[in-house]
């Protein structure tokens, strides 16, 4: 399997502070890699590494596309979703809680839908062009909408939703951006057992139907062991892990990562 | 209701009375007067008693009402009345508005007092839904507006005065120039929110005007610019005697001389200009461009997250909004014939920042509601001098009680997937 994603020596430090210490690992195409880690290992800081939120102190980051390496590092801010196609969702959830649910799957489409719009010139004279462009991206909303069951729910506020639908309308608005990676940050925080599954779910469907390569943190092992094709630990910011749900779950020193050494 | 919640608002109402009486004691009874040399205090304790009266009389019964729970007053039922008009019907609404604006020069009681102060609303109706676009769409709060109208009307006169070009030409250059200083004042505030973008905002506004007042030779400084050209019906001026080799408007049309021709004019150019105003706004979002303002408004790390470029997206809002901000300012200054520094102070800004936070961010009725309101009430209390800035104030305490989220401020989703049905 190819690689999608490799990670090398990412370094970054807030003053004295090392959150993440010469980290390497790579994702792999059509894969789910789950990074894990007791609180503080500098897990979420990866993830604002790689989609441009902080800019890394030492290291690099590669988005391989076919024969092309792009380096992360050169985006940030939006360029990250926008050119290099790297999604994410967030920790506590950031929907647009005032706009309806199909405003926010738009919203997700809003480079096309403005090269469509004529940067607003075609909309305004509202040309036949881009009403049509307008019902294709109205039909990957609903598209999305079906795959999660929310679709009667389209006109309502995302901020009306239940946890749980605003959870995986989060994902499918990441979704409709097409990423080549889609990064999540905690998506079954705060879910219920039935929901979790329903995750579990919708992030295979992902990674087989739409041939994505999801990189996900989660505290929540039955997902993490549900879902993933590799595992990566980290504590105290470096990689003390790396291998397949079943070595992880084995391996002693993530135990001890977890649960403390014997004395 | 029982003994013990009467004596309780009764012992609540005394306490009310004290604090009114400590407020209106020196501010109402302590009258200065001069008499010869030297000023002298005249007491004045039978209206002091009169007002600290009326105070423990209000809140008792106010105590009495709550006590009831019946808590709807008057003013919420009126409100909550006219939201559900023009939530249900906001198209008849609209259509209606429209109608009396368009047939409302020609009415039988209306004189040229009721038109100033209609042209007057207009002008503010149409800088509220300019700024709708920058404070109620995309969330920036504009303490600065006035800026942008000082921008359009100093740019008009300016023009105007010096090229002798026609209002129709002046006018897209004054939007065009707005605009350009929307996107100047853009660039330094991008990375601010909230209460620090509202200070910047401010500081700009100010900045603006102090520089009108002191470049004297291109603003003529604090004497302002005179003789700024009046707009023409297409061609055709409002002048009683026309100059050699050129018809006026009434000897074209063959009708008497009147004033009231130019006004009448005028009060249809702001109407236009504001309707412009509201159907861009209204167009504009439902596109993309729209709905990222409306979404940066929302959460702007989750439309980075999306790839919208949020550069783009404030600027886009600020210039769009600077632009119609400009617009009005060129009306404001055909119509005066007249601008100064004075006209453009932060009070201004503060009037339609009001006008829309009051309306109901984002709700395009609203401003029109709140316009005529709040206006409208200054205006009719004009007479009484100083007591209508009180007037202005309560009207704002009134809707802020009230109706905390404005006028309006149900907001429709710009894109239905059901259709109309549900």
């Amino acid at each position: 399997m190819s690689n999608l994603l490799s990670v090398e020596n990412l370094t970054m430090k807030f003053g004295g502070l090392t959150a993440i210490d010469d980290l390497s690992f790579d994702v792999k195409n059509n894969q789910i890699t789950s990074i894990i880690g007791p609180n503080g290992a500098g897990k979420t800081t990866v993830f604002n590494c790689l989609t441009g939120f902080y800019k890394p102190t030492n290291g690099q980051m590669f988005l391989h596309k076919e024969e092309n390496k792009i380096s992360l590092r050169k985006y940030t801010d939006f360029k990250i979703a926008y050119v290099a196609k790297v999604a994410r969702t967030f920790q506590n959830i950031r929907l647009f809680p005032a706009m309806s649910v199909l405003e926010n799957l738009l919203v997700a489409q809003h480079n096309e839908l403005m090269v469509a719009s004529g940067y607003s010139l075609f909309g305004l004279l509202n040309l036949k062009t881009y009403r049509d462009k307008e019902q294709l991206a109205v039909d990957k909303a609903k598209y999305w909408l079906d795959i999660i069951g929310l679709t009667h729910r389209a006109d309502d506020n995302a901020g009306d939703l239940p946890y749980g639908d605003q959870r995986k309308l989060e994902i499918v608005r990441a979704m409709c951006i097409e990423p080549r990676l889609l990064c999540l940050d905690e998506p079954a925080a705060g879910l219920n057992p039935k929901e979790s599954a329903e995750l579990n779910k919708l992030l295979k469907f992902i990674k087989t139907e739409k041939q994505t390569g999801i990189l996900l943190i989660e505290h929540d092992m039955s997902v993490v062991m549900g879902i993933s094709d590799h595992v990566v630990v980290l504590n105290y910011g470096k990689k003390i892990f790396e291998g397949t749900a079943d070595q992880t779950k084995k391996s002693k020193e993530v135990i001890e990562a977890y649960l403390g050494v014997d004395e | 209701m029982e003994k013990k919640d009467i004596i309780q608002s009764f012992k609540d109402s005394l306490f009310t009375g004290l604090i009114a009486l400590a407020l209106f004691g020196p501010i109402v009874g302590l009258r200065t007067a001069s008499k010869g040399e030297g000023l002298f205090i005249t007491p004045q304790w039978g209206i002091v008693f009169l007002l600290v009266g009326l105070c423990i009389l209000g809140r008792f019964l106010i105590n009495l009402n709550s006590a009831r729970k019946t808590e709807i007053t008057f003013f919420s039922k009126f409100t909550s009345k006219f939201s559900a008009i023009t939530e249900d019907k906001a198209k008849h609404f609209a259509i209606t508005a429209i109608l009396f604006a368009a047939v409302f020069p020609f009415l039988p009681f209306t004189d040229r007092y009721f038109m100033d102060v209609a042209i007057m609303i207009l002008t503010y109706i149409m800088l509220g839904w300019g700024l709708n676009i920058v404070v109620g769409l995309a969330g920036l709060l504009d303490l600065g507006y006035v800026a942008f109208y000082a921008v359009g009307a100093y740019s008009y006169a300016l023009i105007a005065t010096t090229f002798g070009w026609s209002f129709w030409i002046c006018l897209p250059l004054a939007g065009v120039f707005a605009a350009f200083f929307g996107i100047l004042l853009g660039f330094p505030v991008l990375r601010l929110r909230g209460d620090y973008l509202a200070i910047v905002t401010l500081g700009f506004g100010e900045i603006i005007r102090i520089i009108l007042i002191n470049w004297y030779e291109v603003t003529n400084g604090p004497d302002g610019i005179t003789g700024i050209p009046r707009p023409s019906f297409f061609g055709l001026p409002f002048k009683r005697s026309p100059d050699e080799g050129e018809t006026s408007f009434h000897l074209f049309f063959n009708l008497e001389y009147s004033t009231m021709h130019r006004i009448i004019f005028l009060y249809y150019l702001i109407l236009v200009l504001a309707l412009i105003t509201n159907y861009f706004t209204l167009k504009i979002r439902k596109l993309p461009v729209g709905r990222a303002w409306e979404a940066l408004r929302e959460d702007e790390i989750a439309c980075k997250s999306l790839g919208v470029n949020p550069t783009n997206t404030k600027l886009t809002a600020f210039a769009i909004g600077a632009m119609f901000g400009g617009f009005a300012g060129s009306f404001f200054a055909t119509r005066q014939a007249f601008i100064s520094p004075e006209s453009f102070t932060f009070i201004e800004s503060a009037i339609i920042v009001a006008i829309v936070v009051l309306g109901g961010m984002g709700s395009q009725t609203g401003v029109v509601l709140a316009s005529i309101f709040l206006i409208g009430i200054t205006e009719m209390f004009r007479d009484l001098e100083q007591y209508r800035m009180i007037a202005f104030g309560g009207a704002m305490v009134l809707i802020m009680v009230f109706k905390p989220k404005g006028i309006l401020a149900n907001r429709k989703p710009t894109i239905l997937m059901h259709g109309g049905k549900k």
